[in-house]
């Protein structure tokens, strides 16, 4: 991979706040340089944020040779990968929003939203005309609006056509809303069901979103980083902390998405591979192809509603080393809970740790006090082995589980043409990748269920923290140009306009790639190429006869990592 | 719970056959994007299944292609054959309640000999579906409803001599509309009359008349046949917008048919009114078929929705007596036409394939049997082919064709082949699923 100086030179500071540990990572000139560790602290993860910081601040102090004192202000760019999103849907610490909808024909909108809307009157079709348009009714409106201070607004094939939702949008300011978010705006993708819970989400988020913000800039002058802050999104990619306040809501399951660019950043599989991430409270499942993580192809379910919140195609499964483990008359069960610290490290209750130390699976800890939690369980003649071998085989399979689902869910994505059919998409693994403390016995016992090869790439300690300092800013954007209309759009950036004469694919790549470009500027985000992620062109017929086409075009600026750091740099 | 509804939605963006025909790629595009926008694939009532590829042997199941089917297909036909076995599983193995073909290219018109493409069709996908819900899982007694407002004619080609299989179709009248054909008299052979019940409407029909014609006879009609499996062959251009056909149906009036029939499985066939009909039919049979609320979709556009003319439900009445009659005589009718035939029953067709402009002669034999339900001979001249000229002389063998017919019809053949007339002598074996040259 070819790296320009520029990236290569900058020093990145990563943090990654997992369920268990805050990690906090400085790379430099390609290779690790500082790292450490905190305890997370669960109500507000700031405190612990800003621990793992000093920490690993300090570390770097340490390692450096006398004459070169690293100061916090040759960080060029720090990237948080936070639960805080994620924390305030949990524990329902979420702002009430105004939602108003214009769904037009179609399917009832009853229960799709977490809120009951506000049907707006009013329609856009599939070419993007307007079937109606209708004022709001301002006397039910207020009434609904109440003490909502967010507003969310969507309308049915606004990304065709965004009049009817800016009109919606224009109509609201009356209410003096500290902020209303449009569906359009957050996807340029068909799904106007998703895109309505994304903007509701992010009107959800908002407000604890823009405090969080606040007090990490705070933080960072205080400490006298005067750097860019990214944030990490659910896709992998870094946003700047005041693009993300236009999408707070894409900042909902980074820990995930940083573990995967924490692997491809150690040891990215050259084949088709599995990567498992086992760690205290989770195991994080991801495909890879071509040394790639696969992307989800639908956006992700948020608090049981779907979203157009793009991820990996990735499971977090609620097994993982801290896992709680019981037995009942039916067998034993692992996880979903977490049950603290293993029994061989002082903890009060059997963990799923305790038994992979039983066996020899992992080390560390007391594996005497790790027999213990397992004769807690033994009834008769039990050996404390056999108790852990049932308890690894409960978690194993529950693994193996989880992976069937997703290669079934993987195998029924949409298939538009008959070349999808021959070629095919089916996704046959050849590779296991273990990384985090559980991984190598609990992996190897899996690879040996699924006859499949195993890898547990070496120093993936902080792995999380490294695929946060390591990535890439992304933007996505979709155009869509209708000829026999004669108009395109961007929905992301507002944008419909008039085409410019002698339109083609390339005309469409041309205009995307100039506003990709320009918004990059805006947020100062480090060049990089933009990449076709979907493209479609179609002939439209009227009466027989050629009417004109209709061209879509999706593009990015790719997710992934600045550089790989080699295996050995990182083993510590 | 199980989901009600499996769908298999397979546009074909890469099949066309021509680039301004009506079967070409943009014709799902719309359905795709309003089904996508509604967020349609996220419910959980609906499951969404990829089409797998049909074999050979689903189509020589039902098809004598000349020289051979495999020459006469595209990937794409394997592939929405395939789409419909993909749903015939899905509903057999209980994984859904019902299912949806929403695929293409379409097969209404494809008859069970083909030598080219007619009426947009080359392989009847809904026949292979039949013929495999047979074999695989033995079923017996299924009904066809096509809702198609053209004539089923490959449909009815197909199944005219089973006694099991029993299907309708309501249709612009064949004077008015392409394929000309589908009149009441047309009721199946001597060993199926009845069976094959053609309701040919008036240009102009809407929701009012089906309805009438839904509820007076064909729902009457179903319930006495209680056939284990029904299947809707989902035409779409009974719309009032369709660039084709004269009739004056709604999205509504379509969604709530579906609602009523409660077909097991569903399988798209035409309708070209790719804009204003398509999104809205299928998101109204869709939701109808996963038992949700359909109430609301409605086209934004029924500025050219004429309302039905007076005429129209006077023809329904007219067909719901003449049809009913068919119907409630149709065993001793049946009991009849055998004695006066004796141990054969022949017919001559004339059959036109519109996109190619072939000619084809048919003179298709029943021999009838004591023991089994005997088997079937046919004789066909087609002129302009992709291949020229050909003649071919084909023996049928049913799945319960017994061995002294298997014997003499082996004899037939060996005799045709010898006296040098024909360019193939062809057996179709249903029992095997093979069509081999003599």
């Amino acid at each position: 991979m070819y790296i320009p100086e520029e990236v290569m030179l900058l020093m990145l500071l990563g943090i990654d706040v997992g369920g268990t540990f805050t990690d906090a990572v400085l790379i430099d000139n390609g290779a690790i340089y500082a790292l450490a560790k905190s305890q997370t602290t669960q109500e507000n993860v700031l405190p612990g944020i800003l621990a793992a910081l000093d920490l690993v601040l300090d570390e770097a102090k340490v390692n450096l040779p006398s004459d070169m004192k690293v100061l916090a202000s040759q960080i060029t760019r720090v990237v948080i990968s936070s639960t805080i999103v994620t924390n305030a849907l949990l524990e329902g610490k979420t702002d009430k929003v105004f939602l108003a909808v214009m769904a037009g024909p179609g399917m009832s909108t009853k229960g799709q939203f977490p809120v009951e809307p506000y049907l707006a009157k009013g329609y856009i079709d599939h070419r993007g005309k307007i079937s109606a348009t209708e004022a709001i009714d301002y006397n039910i409106v207020a009434q609904m609006c109440d003490d909502k201070k967010i507003a969310a607004v969507s309308g049915k094939f606004a990304v065709r056509n965004q009049i009817n939702e800016k009109a919606l949008s224009r109509d609201l300011n009356v209410f003096r809303f500290l902020k209303i978010f449009s569906g359009s705006e957050l996807s340029g993708e068909l799904n106007f069901v998703r895109r309505t819970n994304t903007a509701y989400f992010s009107a959800a988020v908002y407000t604890k979103y823009v405090e969080f913000i606040k007090q990490i800039k705070k933080s960072m002058t205080e400490r006298n980083i005067d750097a860019p802050v990214y944030v990490l999104k659910a896709d992998g990619g870094a946003l700047p902390l005041e693009a993300a306040l236009e999408q707070p809501i894409e900042s909902i399951f980074t820990g995930p998405a940083a573990s995967v660019l924490g692997i491809e950043a150690i040891a990215p599989p050259n084949r088709r591979a599995i990567s498992l991430d086992v760690g205290g409270t989770t195991t994080d499942i991801a495909f890879w192809e071509n040394g790639q993580p696969l992307m989800a192809k639908k956006g992700a379910s948020v608090a049981g509603f779907n979203t157009s919140v793009h991820t990996y195609h990735m499971q977090s499964l609620g097994v993982g080393g801290d896992s709680a483990v019981n037995r009942t008359k039916d067998g034993f069960l692992v996880g979903p809970a977490r049950a603290g610290i293993a029994m061989a490290l002082g903890g009060n209750v059997p963990t799923l740790s305790d038994a992979l130390i039983t066996i020899g699976l992992v080390n560390f800890g007391d594996s005497d006090l790790a027999g213990q939690a397992m004769k807690l369980y033994a009834v008769e003649q039990e050996s404390t082995v056999d108790v852990a071998k049932a308890i690894v085989d409960v978690a194993v399979k529950k693994i193996e589980n989880t992976i069937d689902e997703m290669l079934k869910q993987w195998s029924v994505q949409p298939v538009y043409t008959v070349d999808d059919i021959i070629t095919g998409s089916l996704f046959k693994p050849e590779l296991l990748i273990g990384v985090g403390g559980a991984a190598p016995g609990l992996i190897k016992l899996l690879g040996e269920r699924m006859h499949l090869p195993v890898e547990i790439p070496e120093g993936a300690m902080v792995a999380n923290a490294i695929g946060a300092a390591l990535a890439k800013p992304t933007l996505v954007a979709t155009l869509r140009a209708d000829t026999t209309e004669d108009y395109y759009i961007i929905p992301e950036a507002g944008i419909k306009a008039k085409l410019p004469g002698g339109f083609n694919q390339y005309k469409a790549q041309e205009l995307l790639t100039a506003w990709l470009q320009k918004e990059a500027a805006k947020w100062q985000i480090i060049a990089q190429d933009t990449e076709i992620v979907a493209y479609e062109e179609f002939a439209t017929i009227h009466d027989y006869y050629s009417s004109g086409k209709i061209i879509y075009l999706k593009m990015q600026l790719a997710p992934g990592i600045l550089y790989r750091v080699a295996g050995r740099e990182v083993s510590l | 719970m199980i989901p009600n509804l499996g769908l298999v939605f397979f546009p074909a963006f890469d099949w066309m056959l021509s680039p301004t025909h009506p079967e070409r790629q943009e014709r799902l595009l719309y359905t795709r994007d309003q089904l996508v926008e509604e967020g349609i694939f996220d419910l959980p009532q609906i499951r969404e299944y990829r089409p797998r590829m049909a074999d050979i042997k689903d189509l020589e199941r039902v098809h004598i292609g000349v020289p051979s089917i495999a020459k006469l297909i595209t990937p794409a036909h394997l592939v929405s054959a395939g789409g419909c076995l993909t749903a015939a599983d899905a509903v057999m193995k209980g994984e859904v309640k019902r299912a949806f073909a929403l695929v293409r290219p379409p097969g209404h018109h494809a008859m069970r000999v083909v030598q080219g493409i007619r009426g947009f069709c080359t392989i009847n996908i809904e026949a292979i579906m039949v013929e495999y819900l047979r074999a695989k899982y033995g079923v017996k007694k299924i009904a066809i409803v096509d809702t198609d407002v053209h004539h089923g004619d490959g449909s009815q080609d197909i199944f005219y001599h089973d006694p099991n299989t029993l299907y309708i179709s309501f249709h612009q009248d064949g004077r008015t509309l392409y394929p000309g054909t589908g009149f009441p008299n047309e009721a199946g052979s001597p060993a199926a009359w009845g069976m094959n019940l053609n309701l040919p409407l008036l240009p102009g029909t809407g929701d009012d008349g089906i309805h009438r014609l839904f509820d007076g006879l064909i729902r009457p009609i179903l319930d006495e046949f209680q056939p284990e499996i029904i299947i809707n062959s989902a035409g779409q251009d009974n719309h009032f917008s369709d660039p084709l056909a004269s009739m004056s149906v709604t999205a509504q009036g379509y969604a709530s048919l579906a609602d009523k029939l409660k077909a097991d499985i569903a399988v798209l066939e035409g309708g070209y009114s790719v804009e204003a009909a398509l999104p809205y039919v299928n998101t109204g049979i869709i939701l109808a078929m996963a038992g949700l609320d359909y109430s609301q979709v409605v086209e934004p556009d029924q500025s050219s929705l004429r309302p039905q003319g007076i005429n129209c439900n006077n023809r329904v009445d007219q067909l719901i007596d003449e049809v009913g009659q068919i119907w409630s005589n149709k065993e001793k009718t049946r009991t009849q036409a055998l004695n006066q035939c004796g141990h054969q029953w022949q017919r001559n067709k004339s059959i036109y394939y519109d996109e190619e402009g072939i000619r084809e002669t048919q003179k298709e034999t029943a021999h009838y049997c004591n023991n089994c339900s005997g088997y079937l001979t046919i004789e066909t001249t087609a002129t302009n082919t992709r291949f020229g000229n050909q003649k071919a002389y084909i023996v049928i063998f049913n799945s319960d064709t017994c061995e002294n017919c298997r014997k003499n019809a082996m004899n037939y053949a060996a005799k045709e082949k010898k006296n040098g007339k024909w360019d193939y002598v062809l057996i179709q074996d249903k029992v095997k699923s093979t069509v081999e040259k003599l």
